[in-house]
Formats: C-alpha cells, sequence, structure tokens
C-alpha cells in the first residue's frame, strides 16, 4: 500500500512547491539589501517619476491620471504624463494599493512601490519555471526559478527601492512566452487568448514588448522555413497577433505605433505569411504533389517579396515610420554617437563589455552554451522558440549593457536545462549521500515523467530520435566510475554555490546602492553616509517659491520633480531633444550668453552636481561634453565641441584646459569659490579630487547668478539666477567711462563721521543749528 | 491643480521699502551751504507747497543717514551740493544707490565744480559728468547777459527739449531755458537714460579759457545738459550740469539770445516751467500707471478655470489706473498690447479700451499646449514701466473631449455591425440546423 508520502507525485509537486516558494524567498530578501542598509526609498532617477505617477494616480484616481497634464515638467512646454507613460507599473501598484486598503491595511504606496519589484521578482521564478519546464524538464525549470530569482543580471534592475518598468516587464516577459509556447504546443485558442492578454499587460508596463511582438513573429517565420507549419501554429498565431494588435493599441503611449511604425511591421508581414501558407496547405490536400512543390516555393517566395515591398512602399510613402533612432542604433552601434547623443550619452546604453557578462551572471554564461546545445540537439516547435530568444537576447544584450535584462531570462532557462542534463547524467541510479538524493529524485522523477511526456506526443514532435539518444546516453553513462560522478557533482555543487555567493556580493556591493544617498568607506571600515542629494532638494523645497523652475541637466529632473516638487526644464523623459540642447547651451555658454537663455525659459535656480570634493565621479562635470555635443546638434553656430578641448585635444578643467571650458556656466557654476578651498593640508587650494587636477580658473565673479545653497560636501551647487529688475541700473564700467574719476577713499574717521565740503567756508560751521527748520 | 498663478510685477509708488515718517513726501535736500537755500527759494517753495518735507542738511553734516533699522527715512533726495568731497555721516554713494535700488528718486545739480563723488554717483546712474571746471560753451547760443565765456547758454524748448510733456510739461510756447554749468554724457546704448535736455549743435563742454588740446568729452548735441534714469524698479533720477537751473535768478531773467535782436527778448526764461514740472516727474507726482486688476476667463463663463485646453477662446481683461495726486483715475490710451507667450509669443493683440481704464481682448489659443504667460508689457517714455504677467497651463484635450463618432469610420461601424448582426444570423442558422436531426432522432 502506497501511503500519500510515498506518492512519488505528492513528493514531487511538495519539491517544486517548496523550491519555487524558496526561490521566491530569496530571491525577495537578497533584493533588500539597499532598505536594511538604507531605507525604504525611492532609487535613482526614473524611479522617482513612477513614483510621482503612481502617487498622482492613487489620490487623483485613473481617469485624472490618463488625461494628467503635467505643467511642472518641461517648462514651458508641458508634458501630458497620460499620454507619454507605459501605465501597466502604475496601475499594478496602484491596484495593489487598493486592494490592501480595501482589507483595512493602511500601507503607504511608497512601500508598495519600494517592494513591488522584489515581489514580482518570485512571480518572474515562477513563470520562468513554467516556461522551462515547457520546454524541457520541471528539474530544468527548477533550476532556472533558482537562478532567475538570484542572478544579478535581473536582480541589477529589480532590488527593493528600483521601482521601474523592467521590475514588472520580467515578468510580464516570461509569462507572455510561457503562454505562447503552451499555446504553440496546444493550438488551443484559448492559450493565445492569455498569451495576449499577458502581451497587454507587458505593452502597457515596458517599451520592451517590441521584443515580443518581433520574437513571435520571428519563431513563427522560421517555423514556416523549417517546414513546421501546422494548424496549432495557424490558429495561436493567428488570434494571438490580431488581439494582441487590438490590446497594445488600447494603450494611448502605443496608440496607432503597432500599424504605422517599421518596428511592429515584422509581425503583420508574418500574419499575411501564415494565412498564405495556410491557403497553400489548404492547396496540397487539392493539388499533386510534385505540382505543389514548384508552386509552394514560387508563392511563397512572391508572398515574402510582396509583404516585404509592401512594407517598403509604405514606409517611402509615409504611411509607416521609420525604424526609430533607438533601433538604429542596435544594428549600427556607432549610430547614436554620431546622430543622437542623447541616446549614447547614457551609460546604460553603451555596449557591453566582455566583464559585465560575467559580472551579472557568472557561471551562467559558460553553461548557457551548452543548454542552447541540448535544445538544438532535440529540436522541436517550441525549443526553436528558446534558440531565437537566446540567439536575438545574446545580440541586443551585446550591443546595449541595458539589455541585459532581456537576456538574462533566457541563460537561465538554458543554464537550468544545462545542469539539470548534467546532473540527470551523473545522478541517474547514484546511492550517494542521502539528502543530494532527496533533492535530486524528484529532479529524475519529473524528468523521466517529462520524457514520458514527449513519447506520448510524438504526433507533433518531429524529433524522434530524442529516446534513442537517450538511451545512448544512458548507456555511456554505466561506464562512468563512481569516482568520477562524485567528482563531477562535488565540483559542480562547488560552482554554484560560488555562483550563489557571487550574487549575493554583487547585489551587495554593486546593485544596492539607491544612488541618491550614497556610502563612503573609511580606512577602518566605517560607513559615512553622504546625503547631499536630498539635503538639496530638500533645501529647495523649503526656501523657494513653489512654483520656482529650476534648470538642471535631465539627470536630475524627475528627482527635482519627485522629492523637490519643483518645476524643471528637462527631464529623464527625453522626448524633446531641442529643448535639453536649449539647456545644453545654456550651460555651456558664457555667463552673459546663458543668462539670455535663462531668462528666456523663466529660470529661478540652475542645479548642478559637482564631485569634486569627495571625488565623486558622475558629477555634471565628467557629463559635460555630453551637453555640449548634445547643445552642438541643435545649434550648430553657436557651440563647438572642439572649443572645449585643449590644444592637445584634451578635455581638462586646469590651467591648460581651453578658455572657452574655464569661461563657461558650467564650469563657473562647479568651481564657484572652489579656488578658495583647501581639502587636505597636502594638496594645493582648489584640487579637484575628481579629475585630480589643480583646476585652471579660480578666481572669478558670478554677474548674472547668486550661489544660493551648497550642499555639505559639495556635491549639489544651487544658483538662483538674477532677476532682470536686479540689475537695475546701467552702472558705466570703469573701462568705459570717458571721464577719468580719480580713486575715492573715505576719509571719514570712526568717530566723527564728517564729510567734506570744497571751498567751503568754515563760518557755515557756526550757523548749523539755524539750518534746521 | 489650480495654477493660474499671478505675478503682478508693478512697482509704482515708494513703496513698503520705504516707511513714511509723516505721511507727507519726505525730502532730505544736501546743500553745499545754506546759502543755496535763500537763492533757490522760489524752488523750494514751490515743494513746499505741493506737501513735500524737506529738510535741509549740509552736504558733510556729520548725522546725515538715510535709512535706520533698514527703513528709508526719506522718500525723496535733492542733492545740491557740487561742491561735496564726501558725504557726511552715514550717506555715500553706495548708500545712495542703495537708495535709488530701495525705490528712492534723487535729483543731482552739479556745477562746474563738481567734485567726484557726484561723477561717481553719475556714472552708478549711467550718466558721466565731465571734468571739474568744464562748462558747457556755446558759442552761437549764449545769453546777452553773459559774462563774456559764453557759458551761461540759451537751451530753446523746441529744439532742445525731450518730447515728453509727463516729464518736463508742454514744450509749446515755452520760453528758452537757461544753463551755466557743466555737461553731462550718456551711453547711447543704455535703453534707460532719457535724454532732457540736450545743448544746441554748436555747444561743447570744456573749461572755459583753456587752449583746446584734446578732443572735448561731450560736443554737440551729444552734450546733455539734463538727463533722467528711469531704473528698473521705477525709481526715478535726474541730474543735471547746472545748479544754477533751479535757481531764483534763472528762474526770473529775461532771455535773449546774444546773436538775435531784442525783439526776440522773453521776460521770463522756462526754467521755472520746466523745473515744476520735472520735479513733479522726478518725486513721481507724475507718470505713475499701475495695473489695477487682471482677469482672464473662457468666453461667456464666469471664473478662470484651473487650465485652459487648447483652441478654448479666452477673454483677458486689464484695468490701467493713473496716479493724481493722492488718488488713482482711469488710465486712457489705445496702445496697450497682450502678448500670449510660451518662450515666444503666439498671440500678440492691441486691448481695445472699453473706456473707464477698461482693455479688453478675446483671442483663441493655438493648438499648442504648455505653459503660457498672458503678458502686458507697456513701456512708455515718462510713465512707470507697467509689467503684468500670468502663468495660465493650456492642456490638450482629455480623453472624452475627443469626436465620439469619425464620418471616415463609418465604414468600420457598419462592419462592425454587420459582422454582429451575422455572427446573430449565422447562429440562428446553426441552432435551427442542429435541432433538425435532433428532432428527428427523437422522434
Amino acid at each position: 500500500m502506497k501511503t500519500t508520502v510515498s506518492n512519488p507525485s505528492g513528493w514531487k509537486s511538495l519539491i517544486t512547491f517548496t523550491v519555487l516558494l524558496l526561490a521566491w524567498l530569496s530571491g525577495f530578501s537578497s533584493r533588500l539589501f539597499a532598505v536594511i542598509r538604507f531605507e525604504s526609498i525611492i532609487h535613482e532617477f526614473d524611479p522617482w517619476f513612477n513614483y510621482r505617477a503612481t502617487a498622482y494616480m492613487v489620490q487623483h484616481g485613473f481617469y485624472q491620471f490618463l488625461n494628467w497634464f503635467d505643467e511642472r515638467a518641461w517648462y514651458p512646454l508641458g508634458r501630458i504624463v497620460g499620454g507619454t507613460v507605459y501605465p501597466g507599473l502604475m496601475i499594478t501598484s496602484g491596484g495593489i494599493h487598493y486592494v490592501l486598503h480595501a482589507l483595512n491595511i493602511p500601507v503607504h504606496i511608497r512601500d508598495i512601490c519600494v517592494f513591488l519589484a522584489p515581489v514580482f521578482s518570485g512571480l518572474t521564478a515562477i513563470s520562468t519555471y513554467l516556461l522551462t519546464k515547457e520546454l524541457w524538464s520541471a528539474g530544468a525549470g527548477l533550476f532556472a526559478a533558482c537562478f532567475i530569482a538570484i542572478v544579478p543580471g535581473y536582480i541589477s534592475r529589480s532590488v527593493a527601492g528600483s521601482y521601474d518598468n523592467e521590475g514588472i516587464a520580467i515578468f510580464a516577459l516570461q509569462y507572455t512566452y510561457y503562454l505562447w509556447v503552451k499555446s504553440v504546443k496546444t493550438g488551443s485558442i484559448f492559450w493565445s487568448c492569455l498569451t495576449a492578454l499577458s502581451y497587454f499587460y507587458m505593452v502597457s508596463a515596458w517599451g520592451g514588448y517590441v521584443f515580443i511582438i518581433n520574437l513571435i513573429p520571428l519563431h513563427v517565420f522560421v517555423l514556416l522555413l523549417m517546414g513546421r507549419y501546422s494548424n496549432r501554429l495557424f490558429t495561436s498565431y493567428t488570434t494571438f497577433y490580431i488581439l494582441g494588435l487590438l490590446f497594445s493599441m488600447q494603450i494611448p503611449f502605443v496608440g496607432f505605433q503597432p500599424i504605422r511604425t517599421s518596428e511592429h511591421m515584422a509581425a503583420s508581414g508574418v500574419f499575411a505569411l501564415v494565412l498564405v501558407v495556410a491557403v497553400l496547405k489548404y492547396m496540397q490536400s487539392v493539388l499533386s504533389k510534385a505540382e505543389f512543390k514548384y508552386f509552394f516555393t514560387f508563392a511563397a517566395v512572391a508572398a515574402a517579396a510582396f509583404v516585404f515591398l509592401t512594407v517598403v512602399i509604405l514606409t517611402y510613402l509615409g504611411f509607416i515610420a521609420p525604424w526609430s533612432g533607438r533601433f538604429y542604433s542596435l544594428w549600427d552601434t556607432g549610430y547614436a554617437k554620431i546622430h543622437i547623443p542623447i541616446i549614447a550619452s547614457v551609460s546604460e546604453h553603451q555596449p557591453t563589455t566582455w566583464f559585465s557578462f560575467f559580472f551579472d551572471l557568472h557561471i551562467l554564461v559558460t553553461t548557457f552554451p551548452v543548454g542552447l546545445w541540448y535544445c538544438i540537439k532535440d529540436i522541436n516547435d517550441e525549443r526553436v522558440f528558446v534558440v531565437l530568444y537566446a540567439i536575438s537576447a545574446v545580440y541586443f544584450a551585446g550591443v546595449m549593457v541595458r539589455l541585459m535584462l532581456t537576456l538574462t531570462p533566457v541563460v537561465c532557462m538554458l543554464a537550468g536545462v544545462a545542469f539539470s542534463r548534467l546532473f540527470e547524467l551523473f545522478l541517474k541510479e547514484e546511492d550517494g549521500p542521502a539528502a543530494a538524493a532527496a533533492a535530486n529524485a524528484g529532479d529524475s522523477d519529473s524528468d523521466t515523467e517529462a520524457s514520458g511526456d514527449h513519447k506520448s506526443r510524438n504526433m507533433y514532435d518531429k524529433a524522434g530520435k530524442l529516446r534513442k539518444m537517450k538511451h545512448e546516453q544512458q548507456r555511456d553513462n554505466e561506464g562512468l566510475g563512481m569516482n568520477i560522478r562524485t567528482i563531477v557533482i562535488v565540483a559542480v555543487m562547488m560552482m554554484l554555490m560560488m555562483f550563489a555567493v557571487h550574487c549575493t556580493w554583487v547585489t551587495s556591493n554593486s546593485y544596492s546602492s539607491p544612488s541618491i544617498v550614497l556610502a563612503s568607506y573609511g580606512q577602518d571600515g566605517s560607513r559615512q553616509i553622504l546625503d547631499d542629494f536630498r539635503e538639496a532638494y530638500h533645501w529647495l523645497s523649503h526656501n523657494t517659491d513653489s512654483d520656482a523652475r529650476v534648470m538642471s541637466w535631465w539627470d536630475y529632473g524627475y528627482q527635482i520633480a519627485g522629492m523637490a516638487n519643483r518645476t524643471t526644464l528637462v527631464d529623464n523623459n527625453t522626448w524633446n531633444n531641442s529643448h535639453i540642447a536649449l539647456v545644453g547651451k545654456a550651460m555651456s555658454s558664457k555667463e552673459e550668453d546663458a543668462y539670455k537663455i535663462m531668462v528666456s525659459l523663466d529660470v529661478d535656480y540652475v542645479l548642478v552636481i559637482f564631485g569634486g570634493v569627495i571625488g565623486y565621479s558622475g558629477d555634471d562635470i565628467n557629463k559635460f561634453l555630453w551637453m555640449v555635443r548634445i547643445a552642438e546638434g541643435e545649434h550648430p553656430k553657436d557651440i563647438h565641441e572642439s572649443d572645449y578641448f585643449s590644444e592637445r585635444g584634451e578635455f581638462r578643467v586646469d590651467a591648460e584646459g581651453s578658455q572657452t571650458l574655464l569661461n563657461c556656466l558650467m564650469y563657473k557654476l562647479c568651481y564657484y569659490r572652489f579656488g578658495e578651498l583647501k581639502l587636505d593640508y597636502r594638496s594645493p587650494a582648489g584640487f579637484d579630487r575628481v579629475r585630480n587636477v589643480i583646476i585652471g580658473n579660480k578666481n572669478f565673479d558670478l554677474k548674472y547668478l547668486e550661489e544660493a545653497y551648497t550642499t555639505e560636501h559639495w556635491l549639489v551647487r544651487i544658483y538662483r539666477v538674477k532677476k532682470e529688475s536686479e540689475f537695475n541700473r546701467p552702472r558705466i564700467p570703469v573701462a568705459d567711462r570717458s571721464v577719468r574719476i580719480a580713486d575715492l577713499t573715505s576719509k571719514k574717521a570712526r568717530q566723527r563721521k564728517k564729510g567734506s565740503i570744497k571751498s567751503k567756508p568754515t563760518v557755515v560751521k557756526g550757523r548749523k543749528p539755524a539750518a534746521k527748520l | 491643480m489650480e495654477k493660474s498663478l499671478f505675478c503682478l510685477a508693478l512697482i509704482l509708488f515708494v513703496n513698503c521699502n520705504l516707511s513714511l515718517v509723516s505721511g507727507e513726501h519726505e525730502t532730505l535736500v544736501l546743500l553745499d551751504n545754506l546759502a543755496i537755500k535763500e537763492t533757490h527759494s522760489m524752488f523750494f517753495k514751490s515743494l513746499k507747497e505741493r506737501g513735500y518735507a524737506l529738510t535741509f542738511k549740509s552736504a558733510d553734516d556729520s548725522t546725515l543717514i538715510l535709512s535706520k533699522y533698514g527703513e528709508y527715512l526719506y522718500e525723496n533726495l535733492i542733492i545740491f551740493a557740487p561742491s561735496v568731497e564726501e558725504f557726511g555721516g552715514s550717506l555715500s554713494t553706495e548708500s545712495i544707490t542703495d537708495f535709488i535700488d530701495n525705490g528712492g528718486n534723487v535729483l543731482v545739480a552739479g556745477s562746474s565744480q563738481s567734485q567726484d563723488i557726484l561723477r561717481e554717483l553719475a556714472t552708478e546712474c549711467g550718466f558721466e559728468m565731465d571734468e571739474e571746471g568744464a562748462s558747457v560753451i556755446d558759442h552761437l547760443n549764449y545769453d546777452i547777459s553773459d559774462s563774456g565765456k559764453h557759458t551761461l547758454i540759451v537751451a530753446d524748448a523746441a529744439a532742445n527739449l525731450i518730447d515728453a510733456p509727463v516729464i518736463v510739461g508742454e514744450r509749446s510756447g515755452l520760453a528758452p531755458l537757461l544753463y551755466q554749468g557743466t555737461g553731462l554724457v550718456a551711453d547711447a546704448d543704455n535703453p534707460l537714460v532719457l535724454r532732457l535736455l540736450t545743448a544746441h549743435s554748436s555747444a561743447y563742454s570744456y573749461v572755459p579759457g583753456r587752449p583746446i588740446k584734446e578732443y572735448p568729452h561731450a560736443v554737440g548735441k551729444n552734450t546733455l545738459l539734463m538727463a533722467a534714469l528711469q531704473a528698473r524698479n521705477n525709481a526715478r533720477v535726474v541730474f543735471t550740469g547746472s545748479l544754477y537751473f533751479f535757481s531764483d535768478e534763472a528762474f526770473t531773467a529775461p532771455v535773449q539770445k546774444a546773436a538775435q535782436s531784442a525783439a526776440q527778448k522773453w521776460t521770463a526764461s522756462g526754467n521755472q516751467a520746466v523745473s515744476d514740472a520735472l520735479c513733479r516727474w522726478v518725486f513721481k507726482e507724475s507718470g505713475v500707471i499701475r495695473v489695477k486688476s487682471v482677469a482672464h476667463k473662457r468666453l461667456n463663463e464666469k471664473a478662470p478655470p484651473p487650465a485652459y485646453t487648447i483652441m478654448d477662446t479666452v477673454i483677458f481683461s486689464l484695468e490701467l489706473e493713473r496716479k493724481s495726486g493722492a488718488t488713482w483715475v482711469p488710465h486712457d490710451v489705445t496702445d496697450l498690447q497682450l502678448e500670449f507667450v510660451r518662450i515666444d509669443p503666439f498671440v500678440r493683440r492691441t486691448l481695445t479700451n472699453k473706456g473707464r481704464g477698461r482693455y479688453e481682448t478675446v483671442f483663441r489659443i493655438p493648438d499648442v499646449y504648455g505653459v503660457y504667460k498672458l503678458k502686458v508689457d507697456y513701456n512708455r517714455v515718462g510713465y512707470t514701466h507697467v509689467y503684468s504677467s500670468t502663468q495660465v497651463s493650456v492642456r490638450p484635450l482629455e480623453h472624452t473631449q475627443y469626436e465620439r463618432f469619425i464620418a471616415s469610420a463609418y465604414p468600420y461601424y457598419a462592419s462592425a455591425l454587420s459582422m454582429m448582426a451575422g455572427v446573430f444570423l449565422f447562429s440562428l442558422l446553426i441552432l435551427h440546423y442542429k435541432e433538425d436531426p435532433v428532432k428527428g432522432k427523437v422522434e
């Protein structure tokens, strides 16, 4: 008699449940470094906008949010927030907030925003498990779920406080792919409808939905090329495409893009192609085989050419917008640097270094090709999908650091496949340590079951070799000695352990800084908190008019709006390049030219970030060349990048730097009165710790601005722009005077403040009392 | 979302920065010596009659003070002390310029003996006074009573006086003006300086009797006899190189150009009339206008909305008033303009005068959203600078404000409806066909 305890399926689900729960928990906890070290605070830049928008939505309701015209951003242009935002994130956290409050759990919306990404990382783990299970086996799925829960490449975007679109979008991405694979497998309208719904959520959450709407058609297209067309494919794709198209157009920010831009054309092209192929298949049943083969090739080529030409012609006629600059920069990595400096200026848009692949993925980056190879070897419909996913994601991750995020899930999945296969080989019929056996029994069990599944579904799975190969491998295994097995197992376990250690270390050291609060460590290991950003923003919010307009480089726009609640000129939603260029021009012009721009934009305060005192390298001087480049792009007559380099072509702020640089507004605002500052006894006055030079222009005064506030470590400096009325009188400067005036020094004594009158009769003094009226 | 804020930048009167000791126009008069009080008695008398409380002090008085505890004791300052080298007490160039920057009005008269401190003060206001000893010399237009150095010159009202009745009174019928003293020059690019009285084209400013070795600082029409500055805060400053201009002697003296016949002799100079008008202006009795109220709303609505929508029709109205004595009366002009500005002006309209100082215009907001300013910037010679700027937001259409049904979509509506009807019909048909065999089976 089998009890519940000895029932293998009971064990299996218990293990699955436990592993997923633990993955969720460990993923959640390892994302809490920032909260524990600092506080429950929103991080970085974009999250501040998301938080502000969410708070607005919670306060004013969804329709007000949809119609929100933010006059405090992009002054004086304003920004239609409702129409320029992916609202999924706000709706998600707003929904959670609503439910919790309906249950009388009073949680502040900020805490929901802070902890949203860690919570969703657990959901990502589960959906990765489901997807991998569909692709390979439950064991591989569990591996993948554990990997994705702690892998730094994903944690970098989802630590507590990093309240950004990516935090929920990766879950939506993985879940959509799971549903898509499921619907291709089953060919049921139900699953493809769910795919479309999940896709809708993804569209509402992140601009990366374009990845889905190109990858799924690519999958279908490749399946067609491989001759793997089936009615299941037809049903799932057509259902998904039509519903997904209609859903995606419901998001105001997306609007008509799915039918008007080149990025979405592949999907509609494949849709047409699938229809053509379906017609051909029908023809096949009517025509004879030889006739058909010829006809098929011809028709397929003709259809493809027709679709392609239609797209080209429509693009040419202007019905379809050409590829946007961001997409060009995906194919030509040098494109952005030349044509769109604003994209290239963002560090996360830079090409990825090899180092960061290992840093973000560690051991997975080496095992992932193995998993890919297994998938290619045992190819079937859904494995084609994962192969395409892997290849495209690897390419994109190589182009942009930011897209590392899309690579991470597929790497986890394929590494999961590889490890599961490895353990399958080396633990089969293994009488090793009891713990290991127990842990892996579930895996092998589920694996055998999964392979059983494959056998039973041979009707669609053309990879008939699968069984044979497994036999071969098993036979090979039998030759392996006990020692080799143990050594390999221990080595792999060690590697996995090191992976976990590495993940924790990276998370703790690199990805858990809120970046608005900085921490520095003294030589004795003591920690100092540099809270200059918030200090400055709070100063702004307490000491300036509520409608004061603050000019800063766009990086700080969201933070100023979120923390100081002041009007900004430009922010991280870089939708208007010329407005940013205008600010860049003001920053890179001389003070008097900048003043004209600032007056025309009604600027009240200017905020700059200066790291020269504490050695914070992400400051405005280091970003300054991008300001110049962006300004030059729009104002090529006034700003020339070459003027800011020294004669030897170097960008330097010391005495050898170019005069244009040493006299521009940004330089003056950063280094105002810095020349008087001696940081320590050894270094001379005016020593910049970031650039390690003594600044070149030390003694200057500001005419049109005055220092309003400088934070404790000089990290943020705020200047007030003088109003025109403060230049009350048109004083004639000494140099312009035609009549020379002797230097007037007062001869007045401290006590007797009597003036002097030339040729004054002394008698007058005696009459003074009579002078009174 | 009440975001339309009123920024009524308009400084009119010697405003809150100056506290009034007695409620009257407190005026400090600095003199070289108290004899000037007697030689200029007509000038001071007319001021007193108009209600000015004059405090006479010697310029080197060690108790001189303009402000106490951050508040100014005087509204106006008259400096009739050409030969002062250094002011007494706490007075200095800086304290006088601070006084101007805080809205105080200053009248300065120099002479050919003016010292550097007045020159310094002049440069702070955008003029330059010629060197010590220099006088304006005109060998053609000097008065018949001139002592022979041709420094007592005659300025004609029509040719030399600025055409601004608010500042200097009516020019027509005005007797010529007598002037004796040094010349002024002003920066030609300076938009705030008013050239009240210039010399004839034959005049120049130089030390009389000294051979001319270098080019004089002021020649011809560039020689200013009287110059005024209305600062950006509407404080008014008048500089003249001639203390004599305000003297009883000049007020009463007959005028006759030496070159002209006795028939063209005037029994009294125009100095008194000009000085009266000038004092009214510089001490802000005349030429002071302000915005009384600004209102804007959608046409046919009562209150202004929190934000306008693009292509709204907006009615903008404004009331302008002028100071007259102690009261404010409506000010009627025809050239007041409104600008609707977002970096650049999108709409510019002349406001129509509705009478009694009310102005109004109706315009349509352009199809561009953003944060705009309703700006009225009225700058006329002699009048205070009127600037009113009201910020309003213009938002795009809300999602419910678009057209619900559009004509070009009718085919799609038709297709959707026909599809629905088709599904309905076909489902009926299918149900009907299914029923038959079932019935047949049952039967």
